[in-house]
């Protein structure tokens, strides 16, 4: 079979990112980018216009004009046309509809607290690409030339997970873990057990309560996935189950960062949470990137969780086809050493290596924490400006009375204007995460922390294209989320979901709020 | 009248339109045409799973489709036991897409007397959540249709 459809949809995407690649580089679109806050995405807007531009030209002229035979060259080639459509789709948004939307939610003045309405809604660009994503495949539909393409959102997942390895730390790797295996086994295997007990009590079949524990245990619809064939799920089973973690799903991409706000939940609490209660894997990454899209922190938390929930995929659907085969005559023996070696994940070992890699200091000097360095030769510019310095002395006692443990690092920094030394910058932090002080005495902490805190460069970069890489991902996985799969919601599976989803949200808010306060 | 075209997936709305097709082909001396769709929400039905790998993804993929075409083809052959049983002539088609547009290009290769076809099925009863758009068949079928009420359990 030729995959390569002959068409100019390629040719024509490389030459919009040309164009746009060539009119910010020419200054044209300054006006624009000026009204749209969006400087920042400038230099994207270059270099990424001109690298796509280029391949979607030259690989369009060639879906074109070229002779197709079928082959692996016909096969990848044909991908490019959906994985540009998508870039497309994903870096328009982030660069200029997201912006326009913060634009327009700023012009309408806050809604909670100082929050305009799109930071309560965490409408940026992730968010907004999914909706796009889920938008056009419900309207218009994903186009056929596309389609072989789009299917590239999962690899573009799977690669930001795997440079996400690059920016952890043995001590954090090590917190995290201990973190996220406490809680993802007590709230996965709950879970689990509670629809299994939910599905005994109702009288539901087998089939059905199999496929739905593993759903809404582990990781939603890559559980029910992996788990469907093992429990013998019938096609009704699969259906209502899918189609309730989806619109659960959805709903908690978009309920999970208000109350996130709402609750001024710390990045690890948000990140854990979200990787904890958040029943789709794709939508925990999507919430933490709308609780934090100018940062990584609340991503690098819930991707941890995300990691640890697939590596306990096997375990539970060898627990399902075990119990399957208790309960039902005739079911076939389970092959354990199979199953295990069928669900593992491979991209986790990308993402260990990765780990590994960086912590011999090939992307940075060994000396550096996460890729960062602590440097405080800063220019004038860079300090505390005095009243700045008068602001947080006057809180000196406020903290003294709460936190006595933070006072001499926070009176050094009001005496010299500046972070004095490394241990001095954890505390600052410290101090900031604990919330005791006003809200412009903590900007102020945290603008010192930026001002002796550097990335290196590789380590920037990384960090710049595990973005690049979610919002690729998410949105091309919104290219796969149809609603008609969503209206299969409804039979039992929607009760005992959403009982069971509900409880699971809340409890492990509870038990985050009350008992994780770490930083990262 | 020599073709009914049945549309039927053996749910308790569409067992009555059997009944009645099988009742009218018997009286009629007509053939039916059993038609079966598999819908398109099936395509859907991997979501936005990205963790899995392709194994697992495939794995999946021929299951789902295995069982559907079990489905459909328990559907088809208890259908043909009952023409038998009624001495009446059945063929069988499965289609893939959306309800109303399968039944529409159906009826449009067949060229049957009659379309038979079940009451939509009442609301909180289990069973898919794809309807045929009635509307629209209405308004595009270009032959005679009859709707079989339910039968009172």
């Amino acid at each position: 079979m030729v995959y390569t459809h002959r068409h100019p949809a390629t040719l024509i995407m490389g030459a919009i990112f040309l164009l746009i690649g060539l009119a910010t580089g020419s200054g044209l679109l300054d006006g624009l980018i000026q009204y749209l806050h969006a400087q920042k995405y400038v230099g994207e807007m270059v270099w990424l216009g001109y690298i796509f531009g280029v391949a979607g030209i030259v690989v369009g002229a060639w879906h074109l004009w070229g002779t197709h035979e079928e082959g692996d060259l016909d096969y990848y080639l044909s991908t490019v046309a959906g994985a540009l459509f998508i870039l497309l789709v994903a870096l328009l948004i982030r660069w200029y509809v997201a912006p326009w939307v913060a634009v327009i939610s700023k012009a309408m003045g806050p809604v909670m607290g100082d929050k305009p309405i799109h930071k309560v809604l965490g409408l940026n660009y992730v968010v907004l690409g999914i909706l796009a994503g889920i938008l056009i495949t419900n309207t218009i539909g994903v186009p056929q030339w596309a389609r072989n393409g789009v299917r590239l959102s999962r690899l573009g997942l799977k690669t930001g997970v795997i440079l996400l390895g690059t920016l952890y730390s043995f001590a954090e790797l090590a917190q995290l873990g201990k973190l996220s295996v406490v809680l993802i086994g007590v709230f996965v295997l709950g879970s689990v057990g509670l629809v299994l007990l939910f599905g005994r009590l109702r009288g539901l079949p087998n089939t059905m309560t199999g496929v739905l524990s593993a759903g809404m245990g582990v990781c939603g619809v890559s559980a029910t996935v992996a788990a469907a064939p093992v429990v013998k799920a019938r096609p009704v089973d699969i259906a209502y189950t899918i189609g309730t973690i989806l619109i659960w799903g959805v709903g908690c991409m978009f309920l999970f960062p208000i109350i996130g706000h709402v609750l001024d939940m710390g990045h690890v609490q948000f990140g854990a949470w979200a990787g904890t209660g958040i029943l789709n894997s794709a939508q925990v990454a999507g919430a933490a990137l709308a609780y934090q899209p100018d940062g990584i922190e609340t991503l690098k938390v819930a991707e941890i969780f995300n990691i640890t929930r697939v590596l306990f995929l096997p375990i539970i659907v060898l627990w399902l086809a075990l119990w399957f085969v208790k309960r039902e005559e005739g079911a076939e023996k389970v092959n354990i050493g199979q199953v295990v070696i069928q669900k593992f994940p491979l991209f986790v070992l990308g993402f260990i290596l990765m780990f590994a890699l960086s912590s011999t200091g090939v992307f940075a000097p060994p000396q550096h924490y996460k890729g960062k360095y602590f440097d405080n030769n800063i220019p004038e510019s860079k300090l505390l400006k005095p009243e700045e310095a008068a602001v947080l002395k006057s809180e000196i006692d406020a903290v003294r009375a709460k936190k006595p443990e933070y006072v001499g690092a926070l009176e050094r920094l009001v005496e010299n204007r500046k972070i004095m030394s490394r241990e001095d910058d954890a505390m600052i932090r410290g101090l900031n995460n604990a919330k005791v002080m006003s809200k412009q005495a903590n900007k102020l902490l945290k603008k010192a922390h930026k001002a002796v805190r550097h990335t290196a460069k590789k380590i920037k970069k990384f960090r710049q294209w595990i973005t690049l890489l979610f919002a690729f991902g998410l949105t091309g996985l919104g290219m796969q989320i149809t609603i008609a799969a969503i209206r299969q919601a409804g039979g039992q599976p929607l009760v005992v979901g959403g009982i069971v989803g509900t409880l699971k949200a809340v409890l492990s808010l509870i038990v985050i709020i009350l008992f994780v306060h770490e930083t990262i | 009248m020599r073709k009914i075209l049945l549309a039927s997936h053996g749910t308790p709305g569409a067992r009555a339109a059997e009944r009645a097709a099988l009742e009218m082909a018997a009286a009629e001396g007509a053939a039916v045409v059993h038609l079966y769709v598999v819908p398109e929400f099936w395509r859907g039905m991997r979501g936005d799973d990205w963790l899995n790998n392709a194994s697992t993804q495939e794995t999946f993929g021929n299951y789902v489709e295995g069982e559907l075409a079990r489905e459909a083809r328990e559907e088809v052959e208890r259908l043909a036991a009952d023409a038998r049983a009624a001495g009446v002539t059945l063929s069988s088609r499965a289609m893939f897409g959306a309800p109303v547009d399968c039944l529409l290009k159906a009826a449009d290769e067949e060229q049957p007397d009659v379309v038979v076809m079940g009451m939509p099925r009442p609301k909180g009863e289990s069973g898919y959540n794809s309807r045929m758009k009635l509307d629209l068949l209405v308004r595009e079928l270009k032959v005679r249709l009859l709707i079989v009420p339910r039968e009172p359990s």
